[in-house]
């Protein structure tokens, strides 16, 4: 992205955290929308064989977060791990067998969530430690004083397609536009912890349901129509919220797939542009270093 | 399961202080900082009929709320506990003094208990009072549509009328679903929706505690989520707050699909729940 931005001035945490198992309790079943028990993968844990540019749903999972899932023990080391970490931020194996292999952030969930390539991913497990070259928080746009930005790391706004027009606007592509009546669970939270969950998109159910989500992909980036995440995530009329999309597949009902948000302003101050490729896995994350 | 029975049990709660954090500040949603007011406890000077955006305050609810210090013993509180169930202090210097189940708040969190404003003013944080917990299960008036967190007493107080198989209720206002905020995606049993609301809106400057509002395109049957041509119908049980993504909060007691439904949007004429009605039809 073509911007004038305080990147010069942003500093780098290492954070640490640990692959997260699966929970569930001993009744096992959540109710989907339309009052049927379910039971299945998705979330915690190291999820395999969905990644950056898969479709989001169509999978049998509930709150489907790919990859591995990442969070600290202790409940302050923790929220640093949740808060500081950023799209784009590099991870990289602490422990375990598959030390040394690195991946990158996707997005938060109430855990960090981590793409890396398959043949790596396989031989990482519930307990492995990790380490997150955290920097982006507190970046800011010189040009766009309206618009505020979290959870997005140098890297990834390097990357994005677009950038200040001549117009003064910020120019962001995106893969998919969302209506406001779509946004689920994740309101009113913390801009910077979890995401926002997207209703409409329960692909094979009922017709009812949907408001035309179903071909969302994991990394898309989205606009979030009437939506004001700058200190907290609620419905405004008139802003834009931009956010990429972290996790798939949900049956539990008033859930979905969701994007982590990474910039908020009135809609006047953006000119949304819709395309295919604004997903993370055009972006070539992988390898990026944050520190030279 | 029609016409089966109601089991009432006895809950025993414990009136809540409030908590706040170890930075007084939350963040309204322009981004300035604010001390939250009335947020749990005991909140004097708040009336059902009050204006939602009249006081100064986040999430303040009319009377006392109560909760359960232990987390399962808690929820159960929460979801068992319905709009019109009768409320016994038993201890402390309000002991004996009625009240009665208001709403509920949050995942599971607080149940809202009316009280008059002499009892409030007797009443204290950790004051333990029983609550005769009875609803859940109710059949509503009208086949297809599912009633919730309110007895079928309390629900005779309010404008809602069965006529074959359309359920007539008048509300202040009908909402869209994009209003929703907070709660939407929890269960309903355990949790209030809050409107993303500030009073600007078509319709919603007048909203007060008690009242019925309507929210289109919402199924809340379970867990709330987007339906469309569905219909849900709450009770507007706490106030506004700055916080984004919260505002008023709405207790649903109704949910079906729309075509169960006749919903008159009543504006100023509109009177929901008052204390005085409920306190004593209290059960």
């Amino acid at each position: 992205m073509k911007v004038a931005s305080n990147v010069d001035q942003l500093l780098t945490q290492m954070l640490s955290g640990e692959v997260w198992p699966p929970l569930a309790d001993r009744h096992g079943y959540r109710v989907d929308p339309n009052g049927d028990a379910f039971f299945l993968p998705g979330m915690g844990g190291v999820t395999l064989d969905v990644h950056c540019g898969d479709p989001a749903t169509g999978y049998r999972s509930d709150h489907l977060e790919p990859g591995l899932s990442v969070r600290h023990r202790e409940q302050g080391p923790n929220y640093a791990l949740q808060y500081l970490t950023c799209i784009g931020n590099r991870v990289e194996v602490s422990s375990g067998p598959q030390r040394g292999a690195s991946g990158f952030v996707i997005g938060q969930h109430a855990y960090v969530l981590v793409d890396m390539a398959g043949d790596e991913m396989r031989g990482v497990t519930t307990g492995d430690q990790v380490t997150v070259t955290a920097v982006g928080q507190g970046l800011t746009l010189s040009d766009h004083p309206d618009i505020v930005v979290k959870n997005c790391s140098p890297a990834l706004l390097n990357a994005m397609a677009g950038g200040t027009t001549s117009e003064g606007q910020l120019e962001v592509h995106v893969s998919a536009i969302i209506p406001p009546e779509a946004i689920g669970a994740g309101a009113g939270m913390a801009s910077e912890y979890a995401n926002t969950d997207l209703m409409g998109a329960y692909a094979g159910l009922d017709d009812d349901l949907s408001l035309g989500l179903e071909s969302l992909r994991i990394g898309d980036l989205v606009a979030m129509e009437d939506q004001d995440h700058r200190f907290g995530r609620g419905y405004r009329e008139g802003w834009t919220s931009i956010g990429v999309i972290s996790t798939g597949s949900c049956l539990l009902f008033g859930h979905g797939p969701g994007p982590s948000t990474i910039m908020s302003g009135p809609t006047s101050s953006f000119k949304i542009v819709e395309d295919e490729s604004a997903n993370l896995s055009f972006f070539n994350l992988v390898q990026h270093r944050e520190l030279s | 399961m029609t016409n089966a029975k109601l089991v009432g049990v006895n809950l025993l709660a414990f009136v809540d202080q409030g908590e706040v954090g170890n930075d007084p500040y939350r963040i309204d949603r322009d981004g300035n900082p604010y001390v939250a007011v009335g947020d749990g406890g005991v909140v004097l000077g708040l009336r059902l009929g009050d204006s939602v955006f009249g006081h100064v305050g986040d999430h303040a609810a009319p009377g006392a709320c109560v909760i359960h210090p232990s987390d399962d013993a808690r929820h159960a509180v929460v979801g068992l506990s319905c709009i019109g169930n009768r409320v016994i202090v038993r201890t402390g210097d309000a002991a004996g003094m009625e009240g009665v189940v208001f709403g509920k708040r949050g995942g599971g969190e607080r149940v809202i208990v009316v009280f008059t404003q002499d009892v409030l003013q007797r009443l204290r944080p950790s004051d333990q009072v029983a609550i005769t917990s009875r609803g859940q299960g109710a059949d509503a008036p009208v086949a297809g549509i599912t009633q919730m967190n309110i007895t079928p007493e309390a629900l005779a107080l309010l404008p809602v009328r069965a006529d074959g198989d359309q359920l007539h209720v008048g509300v202040r206002v009908t909402l869209s679903s994009r209003a929703v905020g907070n709660g939407i995606g929890r269960p309903m049993a355990m949790w209030d929706v809050d409107l993303q609301i500030d009073g600007t809106s078509d319709g919603t400057s007048d909203l007060r505690l008690g009242d019925l509002v309507a929210i289109s395109d919402l199924d809340a049957r379970a867990n709330a989520g987007f339906r469309k041509e569905w219909l849900s119908v709450g009770v507007v049980t706490h106030g506004a707050s700055p916080q984004p993504g919260h505002g008023p909060g709405v207790t649903i007691v109704l949910s079906g699909p729309a075509k169960h439904f006749s919903v008159r949007s009543e504006g100023a004429t509109h009177q929901g729940l008052r204390e005085e009605a409920l306190l004593s039809r209290a059960k």
